[in-house]
């Protein structure tokens, strides 16, 4: 009657500081292409891509933000419904990693509670040729993985721009996401009732966010 | 710092006005610039000539109508001397109405209703008594006579009898089809349609030139009236500067009020880039969007244009820290930046009499043989021009942008009034307004339309009365979505977002941006009443 591995349909939101690169992870994943200036996105872009994982299929339907903190009030509307989010920083810049670090704190707050979220590092590209002395890397692996283990995300370096990384991200995603997440339209706003200890747990572990700008 | 006071000085010296220079170094004068580009063949041309250009906004209006610049440069002493008036019964004038009446007469006569519809849908501005009488004679012993005269629009369909018997195809009744003649006649057409339209640019032309220097004290009632249908792009820059307040409309003060202005913006650059550790966060912002603003287009990616956008969007949120730098703010510079900047161009064309000079646009033209004095000129007209607009939107920039959400919402209520079926149909596939229309809002929709397009746009914008880019935008926007409406009841969630996200609005025109100012301002005035909260 049905296909036997329908697309399930699965709303992601990229967060992150402005110029991290989040509309270029996209336009990489969506149309394998890459811009060197792309302008600033406003409000929100909307994408969609499938990706195939192993015998599923997962539809994508991507909210790409925008990065500058002015436009930060409009963040709840893109993730509220999100399955799925990628929360991106540049490391070559560190302000953009205590900006990741406030945006997990919001999702653990303020979004469905079994949001599967990824932490990526992106811009890979300007510090793989480089020795460990004098680098562009501003934020080390370690920290971003301590961060990852410490708020239970998924954990990546990227570049956009080589294309590094770039779906692993996606599938990374796809497989760890919930099989009883519902898709897009089905799912309620409001159905977070319980399970507190994650959000105190992850407030915790997040003091410095206030710090952020 | 008092060397450099001096130094700046000289920008408003019209004995020593710096044109084209070095990248970054000392500008060169005229002469000397004529000399060593080898530019001219009249080296000789006079300084006063440049001066009296100079004269109120680097430039006067003499010089801007192509064929006032045929004037100056065939003849000098007339373009120097003459009263607009009678710059234009200038001999090229005469050559200009002569090409275009062995054609122009037959514009009208055409072989189908369709092209009947487009010569008769052309307005006919009225000539009346600005008109030289030269010009006019040299016109109106061979062109459509009667037709001149008839005023606007579907006046002109009364068939006079002179009408009748000279253009008899006008007259008849739509829906008549008559089989094309042959391909002869199509080409004819093109051409003749092209005089049409060359010819009712002169006459606006002349309109804004009458009033824009006939008068000690410029008319804004007047010119806002003429803008609001399009501006001429060559009278633009000054339009602009009057209707936004920043250029004084009475004459004896322009040239003070700018000397004034332009020396505050330098003042202020001067002193606030020794802050610039204090504003690093915006800077840093501001550096990484102008090197991604209107990054197809090649003037923006000129590190002098780049700096000097940089330096003015610094600036303006440096003053305003309200709101700071709010990304879209980057983009509504632009307009201003380019428009200053090409109407300084123009200006050199008549007395640089270099047929290359003419060839510069947007595309080609190389900033870096501009000196830093004449872009200082044009950041800061750019800079006060932005400062004016954004005034009228300052709640669109500051802590959750208030300003765009109440925009967004009234877009809404306005919808609903005009097209409640659309709304359902949103509702239905959960379509949230600030979705699409937030964009629309933070950056005037300039990431929808050409820029091209969006400067024939802010003329209206400019010419209403407060300026449009906060209420009578609202209107525009439903115009917009309206329009393509019937297609976005056919679609999806999906399909919508991506349809109003990139929608399809490249190949349009000047006429089809006119058509959706037509119809907003219809909705403004229906409903103005019932909308009063929209302000």
């Amino acid at each position: 009657m049905s296909f036997p591995n329908p697309a399930k349909a699965v709303k992601l939101v990229l967060l992150g500081e402005a110029a991290v690169g989040k509309s270029s992870l996209v336009l990489r994943f969506v149309s394998n292409d890459f811009q060197e200036n792309k302008e600033p996105t406003i409000g929100a872009a909307f994408l969609t891509q499938k990706c195939t994982i192993g015998d599923k299929t997962i539809k994508y339907e991507i909210w790409d933000t925008a990065g500058q903190e002015r436009f930060a009030s409009l963040a709840p509307m893109y993730y509220r419904n999100a399955q799925a989010a990628l929360v991106v920083y540049d490391i070559t810049k560190p302000a953009s990693f205590l900006k990741a670090r406030h945006w997990v704190k919001e999702l653990h707050e303020q979004a469905s509670k079994d949001i599967t979220i990824a932490l990526v590092g992106n811009k890979y590209d300007l510090v793989e040729d480089e020795n460990d002395g004098d680098t562009l890397r501003k934020v080390s692996v370690e920290e971003g993985q301590k961060l990852a283990e410490d708020e239970g995300l998924l954990f990546f370096e990227t570049s956009a721009k080589t294309s590094y990384n770039v779906n692993e991200v996606f599938v990374g995603i796809g497989t760890k996401i919930p099989e009883s997440s519902a898709p897009t339209g089905v799912q309620q706003a409001g159905n977070e009732a319980g399970r507190i200890d994650l959000t105190t747990g992850a407030a915790s572990t997040t003091q410095q966010t206030s710090g952020c700008c | 710092m008092g060397k450099k006071k001096q130094e700046m000085s000289q920008v408003y010296n019209s004995n020593n006005e710096f044109i084209f220079g070095e990248k970054g170094g000392k500008g060169k004068n005229l002469s000397t610039f004529l000399k060593n580009l080898s530019l001219t063949t009249s080296p000789s041309q006079p300084q006063s000539e440049f001066n009296e250009a100079n004269s109120n906004i680097y430039g006067s209006l003499s010089y801007s109508n192509p064929n006032t610049n045929e004037i100056s440069r065939s003849n000098p002493s007339l373009a120097r001397r003459a009263s607009p008036k009678r710059s234009l019964s200038g001999p090229t004038n005469m050559s200009f109405a002569h090409s275009l009446t062995p054609t122009a007469s037959e514009a009208l006569r055409t072989n189908s209703p369709t092209r009947t519809k487009r010569v008769v849908s052309a307005k006919y501005a009225d000539l009346d008594d600005d008109w030289d009488a030269n010009f006019d004679d040299a016109r109106v012993d061979t062109d459509m006579p009667s037709v001149r005269r008839e005023g606007f629009g579907n006046t002109f369909l009364d068939p006079s009898p002179m009408l009748d018997s000279l253009y008899p195809d006008l007259t008849i009744p739509a829906g008549t089809k008559e089989p094309v003649k042959d391909s002869i006649d199509l080409e004819d057409m093109k051409i003749k349609l092209e005089i049409n339209k060359l010819n009712q640019l002169n006459t606006k032309f002349l309109k804004f030139k009458a009033l824009l220097t006939q008068s000690s004290n410029i008319n804004l009632q007047e010119l806002r009236k003429l803008s609001w249908n399009g501006i001429p792009s060559n009278l633009r820059a000054i339009s602009w500067q009057i209707l936004l307040g920043y250029l004084p409309t009475n004459k004896s003060r322009q040239s003070a009020t700018l000397k004034i202005k332009r020396q505050e913006y330098l003042d202020g650059i001067n002193s606030s880039s020794l802050n610039l550790n204090r504003d690093k966060q915006i800077y840093h912002q501001i550096k990484i969007d102008v090197k991604r603003t209107n990054p197809t287009v090649k003037l923006y990616g000129h590190p002098e244009v780049q700096k000097s956008l940089r330096k003015i969007l610094y600036f303006w949120a440096i003053r305003h820290p309200a709101s700071g730098y709010v990304q879209g703010i980057n983009d509504l510079v632009t307009p201003f930046f380019q428009i200053f900047l090409t109407n300084y161009i123009w200006q050199l064309q008549p007395l640089l009499n270099d047929p290359q000079l003419f060839n510069y646009n947007l595309h080609n033209l190389d900033p870096t043989q501009i000196s830093s004095r004449v872009l200082s000129i044009i950041e800061a007209d750019t800079y006060w021009c932005l400062s004016r607009l954004l005034e009228t939107i300052t709640d669109n920039y500051i802590h959750q942008q208030p300003g765009i959400l109440k925009q967004v919402s009234d877009l809404k209520n306005l919808i609903s009034k005009i097209d409640i079926d659309l709304i359902h149909h949103f509702e239905q596939e959960n379509i949230e307004f600030l979705q699409f229309a937030f964009r629309w809002m933070n950056c005037l929709l300039m990431r929808e339309l050409s820029i091209d397009l969006i400067i024939r746009m802010w003329d209206t914008y400019l010419s209403e009365s407060p300026l449009g880019f906060s209420n009578f935008h609202i209107y525009v926007c439903a115009a917009f979505l309206i329009k393509f409406s019937s297609d976005l009841k056919q679609k999806d969630f999906q399909e919508i977002i991506l349809f109003l996200q990139n929608p399809p609005t490249s190949h349009w025109t000047d006429k089809d941006i006119e058509l959706m100012l037509s119809e907003a301002f219809i909705w403004s005035s229906l409903y103005k009443n019932a909308s009063a909260h929209l302000r």
